[in-house]
């Protein structure tokens, strides 16, 4: 499967764009983990904002980032590891209660794809979207499943990965350092925009880990997202290189990155 | 509208083998018997502690269950009934045939959950003291993390292919069947196991009742004085295997999103109709080619007359239609599948099953609602399956010519 990359964004903690991430890349400065860090999409108005989680606040930035190289025929994916954690704590601490009482809005907000379903209720999508998760692995899951649509379907894809610290007591059994995001803007054919071709088999080798010390640093936070930062470090690289990200159950998906 | 393109693979995609678990029972038989005669699994719900009455559709012998020793770390509900429609109908053998045949790197496996194994970690939630941590044991890759039943059905059969988890609400399994086919179609599985597993909870009844969308009574589709939906659980599995002759495929499938709100359709269902149209469009057929179509008929008010009036955009008024969820209850996430299941059932028998609870049709909906089962050649039939944030898919079966 031959893909090709039109966009890339980012947005996590001292490195809130994609440019910044690769001015550090090429200045050689250093990163520090910082796990309170937030960020407030454009798409939703400050009220709106406040109304969600941070993890949909997150999403929806990488999304709108990612939009303007879309055209309306474009497919979404939302890739997520835990969800929607902080609105689960306040559900699951509310079923301790003998009234039960669950806010409806925050019910919907609880199910996996309510960044995916925000996001399109606030971009006006009509194209379909789908929210997946696959463990450590969902980034790789991410890319297949973006891989199978853009072939498949002949669709330019949304890819948008993210995922943010689950609050205590949820974190102690799963720690996710920092919140992250990571979105691609995939699509069939090659154009003015494309940055590289990216050409997917599924192999017998795990996540190839990156070399550069923020991109290490970030890949060591545990935020199931930085599993792309060995193909992020690549792509700033400008150079051809083949990269894997791991899939559940052992195998991985191998992407051998062409610049353009 | 999202078109879906396939290629000269798609059509030798079959689905070799399937089964289900649900509050009807297990296996084939069970569930086409209950079609027949318009059975309900219905009963009011012995949810302990929950604040109100209602009608579940739940689940019975689950905990009787032998569990496997050696993967009992995944031991809770949601893996249960996972379980069970594995072990139903020679399934798991069937499973294992597949991954010898292509083996095991060569199959795939995609599912499809809303709240996966969640029930656990509300019974940890409720058992711990304030502010402690949770159990030393407990495992949220095991239990409450979305993946987590993917990763049983992954490890209880032995496959090492791609697996991953559609969570788009109660849409999750059905758009998961699309997933599967397209697996196969660009080459990286011969064979995907599939299904959709969601296990009734807390979070999941409370979350309904706080939206005023539960039911007093076992829902009733489609009725004049339907007053909400009967939350159920469920599980069903299918192979989808390649190079396969006769039996039925997946012949249609579309997708689209239309969310106006997080939980409210826009009213005259345009993504719903749109997901229907892409669906016929991949399948090559007309609309007067389907003999009967699944609702996902909710019961609740908006949602029936939305789906209804998209049905009657796209297919007119005469289309047998009916939902499954008075004999069921809603699956949500599991939904998909076990709906796409009874639906084959339904398409391989000739039967259109009758819309159980259904006395007067609302006047909103114009629609051939079917109250009581009835005999009819089948060649196509579509299932619908709608989820929070206007995520729709609609799949369409259809008999192979063996």
């Amino acid at each position: 499967m031959k893909i090709f990359l039109n966009k890339i964004a980012f947005a996590g903690p001292e490195t809130e764009t994609w440019d910044a991430l690769t001015g550090l890349f090429a200045s050689g400065a250093g990163w520090r983990a910082s796990a309170d860090w937030d960020i407030t999409p454009e798409t939703l108005s400050a009220r709106a904002a406040r109304r969600v989680s941070p993890q949909i606040r997150l999403a929806v930035t990488i999304a709108e980032r990612l939009a303007p190289c879309l055209n309306d025929d474009a497919g979404w994916i939302f890739a997520s590891s835990v969800g929607e954690g902080e609105t689960l704590q306040v559900i699951l601490e509310a079923l301790r209660t003998p009234e039960m009482m669950i806010q409806p809005l925050r019910f919907q907000n609880a199910v996996h794809n309510a960044a995916s379903g925000q996001w399109s209720i606030a971009a006006g999508i009509t194209g379909p979207i789908t929210s997946i998760a696959a463990l450590d692995e969902t980034a790789g899951a991410g890319f297949l499943k973006a891989g199978l649509q853009v072939a498949a379907e002949k669709r330019p894809i949304g890819l948008v990965l993210y995922d943010v610290p689950l609050p205590p007591p949820l974190d102690d059994k799963r720690p996710l350092g920092i919140p992250l995001g990571a979105g691609f803007a995939l699509a069939p054919h090659p154009g003015a925009d494309t940055l590289a071709s990216l050409t997917l088999s599924v192999c017998d080798e795990g996540t190839t880990e990156p070399k550069h010390t923020v991109a290490q640093a970030i890949r060591a936070t545990g935020n199931p997202v930085a599993a792309v930062m060995h193909l992020l470090e690549t792509l700033a690289a400008q150079t051809p290189s083949h990269v894997v990200l791991g899939l559940h159950g052992g195998r991985g998906l191998r992407m051998d990155v062409e610049p353009i | 509208m999202a078109v879906i393109v396939k290629n000269s693979v798609s059509d030798q995609i079959k689905i070799t083998h399937f089964t289900i678990a649900t509050c009807l029972g297990r296996g084939r038989q069970v569930h086409f018997d209950a079609m027949r005669n318009s059975r309900s699994g219905l009963s009011p719900c012995r949810y302990p502690d929950l604040p109100f009455d209602c009608f579940v559709g739940s689940v019975s012998e689950l905990d009787e269950l032998h569990f496997p020793e050696w993967v009992s770390d995944y031991d809770n509900r949601a893996n249960r009934l996972a379980l069970a429609a594995l072990e139903t109908d020679g399934f798991l053998d069937a499973a294992l045939r597949v991954r010898d045949r292509w083996g095991p790197a060569r199959c795939g496996v995609v599912v499809g959950t809303s709240t996966s194994g969640i029930e656990k970690l509300e019974s940890v939630y409720r058992e711990r003291g304030d502010n402690q941590p949770l159990p030393e044991g407990y495992l949220m890759s095991h239990h409450d993390n979305h993946h987590a039943v993917a990763a049983f059905t992954q490890k209880f059969l032995g496959l090492t292919g791609p697996s991953y988890t559609i969570s788009t609400a109660c849409s999750s399994s059905a758009k998961a069947l699309i997933d599967a086919t397209q697996l196969i179609e660009v080459g990286i599985c011969d064979a995907v196991i599939v299904g959709g597993v969601d296990s009734l909870c807390l979070i999941s009844l409370n979350g309904f009742e706080a939206m005023q969308l539960i039911s007093r009574e076992p829902c009733r589709p489609c009725d004049a004085s339907r007053n909400g939906a009967s939350i159920g659980e469920g599980a069903a599995f299918l192979v989808l295997e390649r190079d396969a002759v006769g039996g039925v495929r997946l012949s249609g499938m579309g997708e689209s999103s239309d969310g106006v709100s997080m939980s409210t359709p826009p009213k005259d269902g345009a993504g719903a109709a749109a997901a229907m149209q892409s669906a016929l469009k991949t399948a090559d057929i007309r609309a007067d080619q389907v003999g009967y179509i699944n609702l996902h008929g909710t019961a609740t008010p908006a949602n029936d007359a939305a789906e209804c009036a998209a049905i009657a955009q796209v297919f007119g008024t005469d289309t047998p239609v009916s939902s499954l969820k008075g004999m069921i209850g809603h699956t949500l996430g599991a939904a998909g599948a076990v709906e796409s299941v009874m639906s084959i059932i339904a398409l391989e028998e000739n039967l259109v099953p009758g819309n159980v609870g259904l006395e007067t049709l609302d006047p909103e909906i114009a629609c051939n609602v079917v109250a009581t089962s009835q005999d009819e050649q089948l060649t196509h039939v579509l299932t619908n399956a709608f989820g929070f944030g206007g995520s729709n898919c609609a799949l369409v079966f259809s008999r192979c010519p063996t």
